[in-house]
């Protein structure tokens, strides 16, 4: 029987950190490897103890993101699925995803992520151009992405997605039309595309600063959005979320979890829980982390209790990230007032500017809403 | 009390000079507040008045001491406010007083508000008593600032006390020469009353109360009495004197100062300057120096939530209450909505009520870009008063516009006159005289307008001089000048809140500058907005605000959430900042926009 959450596991090591990327995670540090995993074991017996049910965890979704997961040898592999199996109830969960990175994951990987029951896999492939990867600091080549696809197929899995981004430094549309042709061609079920952002801390943020940065501008960035949520659409994709597309029925449902108010546990060095109305988060050093699992905490950074203020705020500006909108009754069952009531000016003002829609009880982004998805978004945060 | 024990002084300083912790240092010394109750710089109990540094509103207090020949002397400290737009309840503080302590920083020297107030303090012939603070200083140089004293004021220095208000040296000996230096008041209790006024306050329980200074006869409580130039007549329900809360006394003799209070419900009854006499067989003639207080600088106040519109109203009635010289009327703006046009004694009591407005009453406002009063003249003889660019008449109805003009006064380091010099004319001064102080310090005098100064004429004194130039002013004239109303469209719609009247060879250039630095303002929108900047129908200058492509967040996962919302709030701060005008979100610093131009 499962239960209504997901578990979120984060592996915070990376070969070598992306220079978008401003996520908790790590390069170097692979000598702490195995004790995080001894960490992350014991984070989850604690769970298991505290809040199972009987004895393991029920998640309806699993998924190990990070960080790099596939820069985990075989054998620490070995111990991360281990450490799941003894505490949580893996066989029934509904989607079980790990993240991979083309240069690091190889068909032992494969075959024992298989083995260990991963159902999908999503694969940092980012462009097909070598010269927008390595401008971003990836370490793979476009040629190895898609060898790795094929591997990923040939290893059994038919739930296949990719990350890609535009707006990227030096990238053309043209280059992204190419992307986009040759991710169509791989026969993937998935594709979640990002437009590029520059986070403070980051390698391409300081080169920005130094003026050594060059970004395609505005309105070459928006002619790549444009195109891609035409492009993709058209050809079997469709937009379920502002950044998501999905093949008929192959949606993250990991994902959905946290655009519908549907609790969650993160395991890890950095991992944030959402658990009986309270948001939490692990501490992001690795060594802290090993540290206050050691000491038994769980659940152990309070960061905010949700008020039934930021409640109906998040309901709603999670919500509208996804093209099917927000259920006015489920608002209603939830939280026992209208959303009229609440958010009347708002939907009034978004629906006057044509970013906002009503049909049939739902309230949903128009396409226009999805392009100024933060004007939206911004409006329903309540004064 | 015996009037001969009475010695009533006040303390002149520039800004920073130490006026403030001198007075605490008094204070303290004398035990007129235990240890306990004493508070950094007690004089300035307004939250603004501490964080700024200055006074605003003056305050008075009662010092017990007992001098050097074992007599008790009772020395009210009536406190002036420090700034230029103050400078009428500065003379009428003056007026009140003896004596004077004039306060110099051993290292700056004399600047030119200080100047200012001494001179107006000999006007009133006041005994000075010349202090230099801060010796404690490694750059102090007290002999420089005794020299400057003698040669730039005619002072004789030979006597001026050392002191610091920081280690209390000098202290006592300040003390002691109050009571042998300053004359003793010399009213007499025989002779019909007459107070001065020079100062009032709101309190909500008492309603206005009178700062008074007693210069004949004997006030007692229960008192019938009569203002002079309101002939408000009323009951002295209460009378005391400051210790520096309220204490209260059933009489007060010739040279007295305290407060009065009697049943007046407005601080419009109490005008500063005015003469408090007996109801009936009072004295027939005022004490001299009254005058009304007259606004110099006017602005147009907006709630940012047209909701906000009474409440507004309401705060700017309670401001009213405990500050005669704030005036303010009704306006309505098509940019804007409903809000209030507002009348100042200048930029700093402009900006000291904007801030208690948003501070203590929690409101969101949009101000306007503050005008002097112009006259304008038109063909058909008639002269119209305009404080607002957006009244002003049809171009082809005015014959000629005339402009309030002040007589500037700037102490600089010699170093940096020619920076004086240039910034002057560019803002159309006319240069009237320059002299030296001390073989370093130069004082110049310009003829310049008003209008020019509440720009950014001070800020730019103050950046290329290094922070040295001080300055002073004080109305002049009305002058005739070649002024044209400039006006900026956005969208293609005039805005009528940024219009400003500006001389007609800066004209060009404000245009250009004003649309450049909005463009900066105003964010991207979903849309492209022109601004353009015109002179009757003729565009002067445009600039663009390109379109916002795109504004989403493209992740949003388990661990952004917290985060992203935080932005969203950030976002939704921000926007509550913003007035819509036509389609375009303007925030509230657009309508501030030319003061901060080059």
């Amino acid at each position: 029987m499962t239960t209504d959450f997901g578990v979120y596991i984060h592996i915070p090591f990376c070969k070598q950190k992306c220079f978008y990327c401003d996520f908790p995670s790590f390069a170097g540090r692979e000598k702490y490897i195995d004790e995080y995993l001894n960490s992350l074991h014991h984070e989850m017996e604690l769970g298991a103890e505290r809040i199972a049910e009987k004895g393991k965890l029920t998640p309806h979704t699993i998924y190990i993101g990070g960080g790099t997961p596939s820069h985990l040898n075989l054998s620490q592999m070995q111990m991360l699925f281990e450490a799941i199996r003894a505490n949580m109830q893996v066989k029934d969960v509904a989607e079980f995803t790990m993240e991979v990175n083309p240069c690091t994951i190889d068909e032992e990987k494969l075959h024992l992520m298989k083995a260990n029951g991963i159902t999908r896999v999503s694969i940092g492939v980012q462009s097909f151009d070598d010269g927008c990867l390595q401008r971003i600091g990836r370490i793979h080549k476009s040629s190895m992405a898609i060898e790795k696809v094929r591997l990923a197929q040939k290893a059994g899995f038919d739930n296949i997605s990719i990350d890609l981004m535009y707006g990227l430094p030096g990238q053309t549309l043209d280059m992204l039309k190419k992307s986009l042709d040759k991710a169509m061609e791989l026969g993937i079920q998935h594709i979640s595309v990002y437009g590029l952002q520059l986070e403070e801390g980051t390698v391409l943020a300081k080169q920005q600063e130094m003026g050594r940065l060059e970004l395609p501008d505005d309105e070459a960035v928006e002619k790549m959005y444009d195109y891609l949520v035409e492009y993709l659409p058209a050809h079997g994709f469709s937009r379920y979320e502002i950044s998501n597309y999905a093949m008929d029925g192959y949606y993250s449902r990991h994902n959905t979890l946290y655009w519908q108010d549907v609790p969650y546990l993160g395991f890890g060095s950095g991992a944030h829980s959402y658990w009986r109305g309270n948001r939490y988060e692990n501490p992001v050093d690795i060594c802290e982390y090993i540290k206050a699992t050691a000491e038994g905490k769980f659940l152990h950074i309070v960061e905010e209790a949700v008020s039934e203020k930021a409640h109906m705020e998040e309901f709603c500006f999670l919500g509208l990230r996804m093209t099917k909108g927000i259920n006015k009754e489920k608002f209603m069952e939830k939280f026992n007032r209208d959303i009229y009531e609440v958010f009347g000016n708002a939907i009034k003002e978004m629906t006057a500017k044509g970013l906002l829609q009503e049909n049939d009880g739902v309230l949903s982004l128009t396409p226009m809403g999805m392009k100024y998805g933060n004007m939206v978004f911004g409006a329903f945060i309540i004064e | 009390m015996d009037t001969k024990k009475i010695r009533n002084f006040s303390i002149i300083a520039h800004i920073d000079h130490g006026k403030s912790t001198i007075a605490d240092r008094l204070i303290e010394y004398t035990g007129t507040l235990s240890k306990r109750e004493m508070e950094n710089q007690v004089l300035d109990n307004m939250d603004l008045e501490r964080e700024r540094g200055i006074t605003i509103k003056a305050q008075t207090v009662r010092i017990d001491y007992k001098g050097k020949d074992g007599e008790m002397y009772c020395l009210n400290l009536i406190d002036t406010p420090g700034h230029v737009d103050f400078t009428y309840e500065v003379s009428r503080s003056l007026a009140a007083c003896e004596g004077a302590l004039l306060i110099v920083d051993a290292a700056q020297g004399v600047e030119a508000q200080t100047l200012a107030n001494v001179y107006m303090a000999l006007e009133h012939d006041l005994e000075i008593i010349p202090v230099i603070n801060k010796i404690d200083l490694p750059s102090a140089d007290p002999d420089r600032v005794k020299q400057e004293i003698e040669d730039v004021i005619g002072l004789d220095a030979s006597e001026a006390i050392l002191a610091s208000a920081k280690t209390g040296q000098g202290i006592e000996e300040i003390l002691d020469a109050i009571v042998e230096r300053i004359p003793a008041p010399s009213g007499e209790a025989d002779k019909p009353l007459s107070a001065l006024i020079f100062d009032s306050y709101f309190d909500s329980y008492k309603g206005a109360i009178a700062h008074i200074r007693i210069m004949d006869g004997v006030l007692k409580k229960g008192m019938g009495l009569k203002m002079m130039a309101t002939g408000k007549v009323f009951d002295a329900t209460e009378i005391g004197c400051f210790r520096p809360q309220t204490t209260e006394l059933q009489e007060m003799g010739p040279g007295s100062v305290g407060y009065l209070a009697g049943s007046l419900k407005q601080v419009r009854d109490v005008r500063v300057g005015d003469t408090v006499t007996l109801a009936e067989g009072g004295v027939t003639e005022p004490l001299p120096g009254y005058r009304g207080v007259t606004p110099m600088v006017y602005c147009g106040l907006y709630p940012v939530d047209s909701a906000d519109y009474d409440n507004l109203k309401d705060a700017l009635e309670k401001l009213q209450l405990n500050d005669a010289a704030l005036v303010f009327e009704p306006e309505t703006s098509i940019a804007l909505g409903f809000g209030y046009r507002c009348g100042f004694l200048g930029l700093l009591h402009m900006d000291v009520i904007q801030e208690r407005l948003e501070r203590e009453y929690n409101l969101k406002l949009i101000t306007t870009a503050p005008s002097v009063i112009y006259h304008v003249f038109k063909t058909d003889g008639e002269m119209v008063t305009v404080d607002n660019p957006s009244d002003l008449p049809d171009p082809t109805t005015i014959d000629h516009i005339e402009e309030p003009f002040v007589k500037a006064t700037v102490i600089v380091p010699k170093d940096f006159v020619g920076a004086v010099m240039e910034i002057s004319q560019n803002k159309r001064g006319e240069f009237k005289s320059m002299d030296y102080l001390d073989v370093n310090r130069v004082m110049v005098i310009y003829h310049i307008p008003l209008s020019e100064i509440i720009y950014d004429y001070f800020d730019k004194l103050k950046s290329s001089t290094r922070g040295y130039a001080s300055l002073d002013y004080e109305l002049a004239d009305y002058q005739p000048a070649k002024l044209v109303k400039l006006d900026i469209l956005m969208n293609g719609e005039a805005v009528d809140a940024l219009s400003t009247i500006v001389h007609v060879d800066n004209a060009a250039s404000r245009g250009r500058s004003l649309a450049a630095k909005l463009k900066t303002i105003i964010p991207q929108q979903m849309f492209e907005i022109p601004i353009q900047a015109a002179i009757g129908n003729k565009i002067i200058a445009r600039e663009n605000v390109r379109a916002l492509r795109k504004d989403v967040l493209a992740k949003c996962y388990g661990g952004d959430i917290s985060r992203k919302r935080k932005l969203l709030e950030k976002q939704k701060e921000g926007k509550k900042r913003m007035k819509a005008v036509g389609r375009v979100e303007v925030p509230q610093e657009a309508f501030m926009a030319i003061l901060n131009i080059d």
